[in-house]
């Protein structure tokens, strides 16, 4: 894993026991994982690796070790946590939930060996399609329902739903992935620093006691992720939902019967409403519940698309749910009662530390759904309208690139000699391949839900593994930036981007800001997103200027300096290589 | 102070200010603190937000991604064609325990006397709450011919509201930027030297 975007990742070739580590598929705050070989069995495995980057890094002889003393006691309940989990996540059975194999502890840390799953992730699926029609949206849901129903019944929260942890198999399946947040035992307190998904983790999530956790956690997140699929971008996170709700900011989220009204069922639209209700005690409280209001969207003929009257967030249940669970705020909070009171608790936070575990949105928050005007989901609405032009306009951009890149590959492997392992295998291939052809370690990019106009890459016959890689060419580094993306490599995307920046390509200059702007595929960073978004818009890039501006008030004016100066540089040295 | 004078110190102060502070001017008191804040943190970027140094850009980037590394600061995203790089980390890093202490002690009680104006005694309850919060630090190395431009700034990223579930004010203390940045630059300026090339 020579890959510098994962410098903290054990190498290529790597034997942890009989499994040999292949590449890296991802990295989280909680470790990273890996596609390994399982030399006993051959075939491909997923191994997860505890390595919690705040509080550990590795050494130079690959040993996971915490930073400090004081990070020790931490590290190691992190560990033995993510070992029971394993183990409990081992006693699943289900085929929406990732097969766990084994965990075992090695160098320091721990490692859970899963099935490796084909395909794509829900993320990249709706990266590519931006939305998803409700059929399809169903299709991927209610299994996912399922295995987390499974999952609560026997204690467990996943804590960390959102589209990169769905996994979507080529036949469209979904599995439900990584329970690396996941925290054993409704109602234990957690000693891991949380680690939540901005716009998936409700509010509750940020705190780090359990006892406001439980399945509506989960139904939040999976609310939010069905809001992503039918707004192209997942809801506003919870803590500027918060801000919103609390005055302090002027933005609040649109509900997703505004967002989706008129294409979507009213009843699909209200379910999602009433899963992303702010206040926990607002929402279903199991999936059970939650089913029942999905199960009419779900019915083989969905409601009529036609407009829907009016644009209305989701009634309000205070009432019922205020009886359902009490104890959400702590009761001293209550004795005070009132404004005075809340400027009382923001002026003693520190004195105040022991009752401050259990945290006290204020009663503005408990109480009120964002409000929404009507000119609001009109704006939301246009805006949207002349996204989804424009996505639909790079949408069709990219499968010529995507369909232009396949017809290349084709060209360049057919002549190829029979292909030789490129680094010495400690073991060799084994002959099984013959008779069972196996898959590449490169996930095949297939569009689960629904195939995309380009073609499928086709099987691969079964030479032995480790596929020789196709020789590095001189292309067009957007079409390497799209065939990067579909096979869900972002690193490589944003590289290829950045090369045909470089070369002062306004699309990839915009599609870097976008990448910034939303953190997908990179971490969320609003001053280079500003920065490409510029650079874009100087190269004449319609889309990008709004996208600048919109940024402008989320960035410091010092930060604006610091970027336009950037942006200034930029365009200097590329006038001069022009030149 | 003890857990249990904490606690008799907030029930009496509970108890006295009842009544003395509303949702809108706890709102003017936060706006208040970050127009302050902002103002000198902008005052202190105009001075010693910006430093060139005599060494290509080619050598300084590196050294700025070294020494912010050594500071404590965890790197979050690097992008030697545009010559930026973004580091966070749990506050107060990159100061120690010594520096925030100095902080809070330089700009504790001008952000109170600012908040008092609004809420009166209870801000003289307030305290910084670095929990909760990342401190967000931008660098950009622009090349200057053989010399280059590395530029600061730093913002406060919120990963964990606080308790109360308030809003929280949007600048670091203008003490700690200004420890902070001293920090930086010398730490660069020695990265640098041990490269072996004059400053």
């Amino acid at each position: 894993m020579s890959d510098s975007a994962y410098p903290d990742a054990l190498p290529g070739q790597y034997r942890l026991h009989w499994y040999v580590l292949e590449r890296v598929l991802g990295q989280g705050g909680f470790g990273i994982t890996y596609l390994a070989r399982d030399t006993n069995l051959d075939q491909p495995v997923a191994i997860k690796e505890f390595l919690p980057a705040e509080v550990a890094s590795r050494r130079p002889d690959a040993a996971v070790r915490a930073r400090t003393a004081e990070h020790d006691e931490r590290y190691r309940s992190g560990l033995d946590r993510f070992i029971r989990e394993a183990r409990t996540l081992a006693r699943f059975d289900h085929p929406n939930i990732v097969r766990v194999h084994s965990v075992f502890e090695h160098n320091g840390t721990a490692y859970m060996v899963m099935r490796f799953e084909e395909g794509e992730t829900l993320a990249a699926c709706l990266e590519r399609r931006h939305a998803l029609p409700e059929a399809d949206l169903m299709r991927v849901l209610l299994p996912v329902l399922d295995g987390l129903e499974l999952v609560h019944g026997a204690g467990f929260i996943h804590r960390d739903i959102k589209p990169d942890n769905i996994h979507l198999r080529p036949d469209g399946t979904p599995v439900l992935l990584d329970f690396g947040s996941a925290r054993y035992a409704l109602g234990q307190p957690r000693t891991m620093t949380i680690l939540v998904a901005p716009g998936y983790a409700p509010f509750e999530q940020y705190y780090s006691t359990a006892e406001s956790q439980g399945p509506w956690t989960d139904i939040y997140s999976l609310a939010a992720t069905c809001y992503r699929a039918i707004a192209g971008r997942p809801p506003m996170d919870a803590i500027a939902r918060s801000k919103g709700i609390l005055g302090s900011a002027k933005e609040v989220m649109v509900p997703a019967a505004a967002v989706g009204a008129g294409r979507y069922s009213e009843s699909l639209l209200k379910a999602i409403d009433a899963g992303l209700a702010f206040s926990e005690q607002q929402r279903p409280q199991s999936i059970a519940e939650w089913r029942k209001a999905l199960h009419s969207a779900a019915a083989p003929a969905p409601a009529p698309r036609t407009a829907t009257p009016a644009s209305r967030p989701a009634p309000d249940p205070a009432p019922q749910a205020a009886a359902r669970r009490p104890g959400w705020l702590p009761p001293i909070l209550w004795a005070g009662a009132g404004a005075a009171l809340l400027g009382a608790v923001l002026a003693l936070p520190q004195l105040m530390r022991p009752a401050a575990n259990t945290p006290p949105p204020p009663a503005a928050v408990a109480a009120a759904p964002a409000p929404v005007t009507p000119q609001a989901d009109d704006a939301t609405r246009k805006r949207l309208e002349a996204l989804e032009a424009q996505l639909a306009e790079e949408r069709r951009r990219r499968e010529a690139a995507e369909r232009a890149e396949a017809e290349r590959k084709r060209v360049a492997e057919r002549p190829r000699p029979a292909p030789v392992a490129s680094q010495p295998a400690k073991k060799p291939p084994p002959a099984r391949e013959e008779a069972k052809p196996q898959p590449v370690p490169v996930p095949v990019v297939t569009a689960a839900v629904a195939p995309p106009p380009a073609p499928a890459p086709a099987p691969v016959p079964a030479p032995a593994p480790p596929a020789v890689k196709a020789e590095p060419r001189p292309a067009d580094p957007m079409a390497l930036a799209e065939a990067a993306r579909a096979r869900g490599d972002n690193a490589e995307m944003v590289a290829q981007l950045r090369r045909a920046a470089a070369q002062g390509n306004a699309e990839a200059n915009f599609r870097l800001g976008d990448v910034y702007a939303t953190g997908r595929g990179q971490p969320q960073n609003n001053l280079q997103a500003y920065v490409y978004f510029s650079l874009a818009a100087l190269d004449g890039h319609a889309a990008a200027g709004p996208r600048r501006d919109a940024l402008t008030a989320l960035l410091q004016p010092a930060e604006i300096q610091q970027a336009d100066r950037l942006v200034r540089e930029r365009r200097r040295s590329s006038n001069e290589r022009k030149g | 102070m003890s857990a249990r004078a904490k606690r008799a110190a907030a029930c009496l102060a509970l108890a006295a200010l009842a009544g003395c502070a509303t949702d809108a001017r706890i709102k003017s008191a936060i706006e208040e603190v970050n127009r302050e804040f902002k103002a000198q943190y902008e005052e202190i970027l105009s001075t010693q937000g910006t430093r060139e140094f005599r060494a290509p850009a080619a050598e300084t980037f590196p050294a700025v991604q070294a020494a912010l590394t050594r500071l404590g600061m965890r790197l979050e995203s690097r992008d030697p064609e545009l010559g930026y790089l973004g580091f966070a980390a749990p506050a107060p890093t990159p100061l120690n325990d010594e520096e925030w202490q100095m902080v809070a002690k330089a700009d504790l009680p001008m952000m109170q006397n600012l908040a008092a104006r609004h809420i009166g005694l209870p801000a003289y309850f307030i305290s910084f709450e670095p929990q909760g919060l990342e401190i967000v630090i931008n660098a950009t190395v622009i090349a200057e011919g053989r010399r280059s431009e590395v530029s600061l700034t730093a913002r406060m990223r919120q990963v964990k509201p606080p308790p109360s579930g308030m809003p929280r004010r949007d600048y670091a203390p203008p003490t700690g930027v200004r420890i902070a940045l001293e920090k930086i630059w010398a730490e660069i300026e020695r990265e640098l030297k041990v490269k072996g090339r004059p400053i």
